[in-house]
């Protein structure tokens, strides 16, 4: 078994998307996944590419993104870090943020998560029912009296 | 259940098409949803069951109540066992004693800022604690034990304090004097002053009407006064005379009782100043009487009202 100890900055792992491409990264860039430390504790051989199963290649390559400029962070401020999340959010359309947050909730990349939430969050704010329904595909799956008692128990909250 | 779903899907090595937040396990979901507003909160659950159940949570409403809510509650005599959304509905409906019944605490609903409602008995009253000038007893429509009536007086002058460190964070606050008219109330003629002080700004004083001074003119014998304001006010709706602003005059509360505003104020992150308030009715120098006053409310500016 690999020794997990005597990790040095400048070692290399290879992760793998569930639609196979795969991405060479520095150790401490994908240590920020905790889902992927603990995969490297277990793993055998370290240089065989390590499988992130439900996420692909394009929203793989944004994780790795992220993870690398907070990998580095010492060279940036808080504040301009700040401004990079800002804009790195910003770019991306509902669809990638989307599947970024579930990225991040399975790859358990705590700032990532944090930023993906606020950003949706953001987006949902205000809206109607009937709005967030329409913009992210749910399915109404209350009967019609179950979901008229929902808002009757605060009607305050449906007046705009 | 839904995370049973979410990983089948997993281990059969599917790849998600299309946007559905089904597939988004309700942790995910919750923690979005406490990034919003309980407003919010109460409109999503309305959404799908998913939400409802994310919506819902502890987890959010944990994040709505102020974070200090726990000290809140063990100053207050009753021990509540709700989950976080009832508590927090609770506390927005339900006003809390605490401090032996020195405060009133509440949340606004639609934001889960605190308010205070400072009882009379905490307030620094000018002859208070003299039964010729003022009384103190019971009252069927105050949440205190005991509200001040003002039998007589010629120097009405009333204070409160409070520490921002009371109140939430970053956040602009009004304060009101709740208060009632007796049928037989008078004296009332001449402006009014409130005054606000915080701790490095310069005090603000403004002037205010008890009642509106055409109502004065027109009506010899008062029956009932502030009936006029009984009536649901709309924002169009403008005095007679015109002189006088609505601002400056009290309004109807939905509990019964008056509010006149005496001041603005706004928190800080985590500083601690105090901000006193006070009315003054002194000009005039006549006796005036029948004034009940149930304390000083501090409560959330919100930018709807």
């Amino acid at each position: 078994m690999a020794s997990t100890s005597t990790s040095t900055l400048s070692r290399k792992l290879i992760l793998k998307s569930s639609d196979g491409e795969k991405f060479e990264v520095d150790e401490n860039v994908a240590m920020q996944s905790q889902t992927i430390k603990h995969m490297i504790e277990d793993l055998d051989d370290i240089n065989s590419p390590i499988p992130v199963s439900i996420v692909t290649g394009t929203i793989l390559s944004k994780v790795i993104e992220y993870c690398k400029k907070h990998a580095t962070e010492d060279s940036d401020s808080d504040e301009q870090l700040k401004q990079w999340d800002k804009e790195y959010a910003n770019n991306m359309d509902l669809n990638t943020l989307y599947y970024l947050l579930l990225a991040a909730n399975y790859m358990e990349i705590k700032g990532l998560l944090e930023l993906i939430t606020q950003c949706v969050a953001d987006m949902i704010k205000g809206k109607s029912p009937e709005e967030i329904r329409a913009h992210f595909n749910i399915k109404n799956d209350f009967t019609p009296q179950e979901e008229a008692n929902i808002r009757n128990e605060n009607p305050w909250a449906f007046e705009n | 259940m839904e995370e049973e779903r979410e990983l089948k899907m997993v281990e059969g090595g599917e790849i998600f098409y299309g946007l559905d937040f089904y597939v988004l396990p309700e942790g995910c979901i919750a923690a979005v949803v406490s990034y919003t507003s309980p407003r919010d909160a109460c409109r999503f659950s309305s959404i799908s069951r998913i939400f409802k159940s994310a919506s819902d949570s502890d987890a959010v409403w944990e994040n709505f109540l102020p974070s200090d809510y726990r000290l809140i509650l063990s100053r207050s005599d009753g021990a509540l066992s709700l989950s976080k959304k009832q508590l927090f509905m609770h506390l927005a409906d339900n006003p809390l004693l605490i401090d032996d019944g020195a405060l009133s605490f509440s949340i606004e609903k639609s934001t889960g800022k605190k308010s205070y409602i400072i009882s009379a008995k905490n307030l620094s009253i000018v002859w208070a604690d003299t039964p010729r000038y003022w009384t103190w007893h019971s009252d069927p429509k105050s949440r205190f034990s005991e509200v001040a009536e003002l039998v007589t007086v010629c120097w009405l002058e009333i204070k409160g304090k409070i520490e921002t460190s009371l109140l939430s964070p970053n956040t602009d606050y009004v304060a009101y004097l709740v208060f009632r008219m007796e049928r037989d109330a008078y004296g009332f003629y001449s402006p009014a002053e409130v005054t606000l002080l915080t701790a490095e700004g310069k005090p603000v004083t403004e002037k205010f009407y008890w009642e509106s001074q055409e109502r004065y003119q027109i009506v010899p014998r008062r029956v009932g006064i502030f009936n006029q304001f009984r009536a649901p006010m709309s924002r169009t709706q403008s005095t007679t005379q015109g002189e006088v602003d609505q601002a400056k005059l009290p309004k109807q509360r939905s509990d019964g009782w008056h509010e006149i505003k005496i001041g603005e104020f706004s928190t800080g992150r985590d500083d601690n100043e105090e901000v006193e308030m006070e009315v003054l009715d002194v000009k005039g120098g006549n006796w005036k009487g029948g004034l009940v006053v149930e304390g000083i409310e501090i409560r959330p500016k919100i930018a709807m009202e």
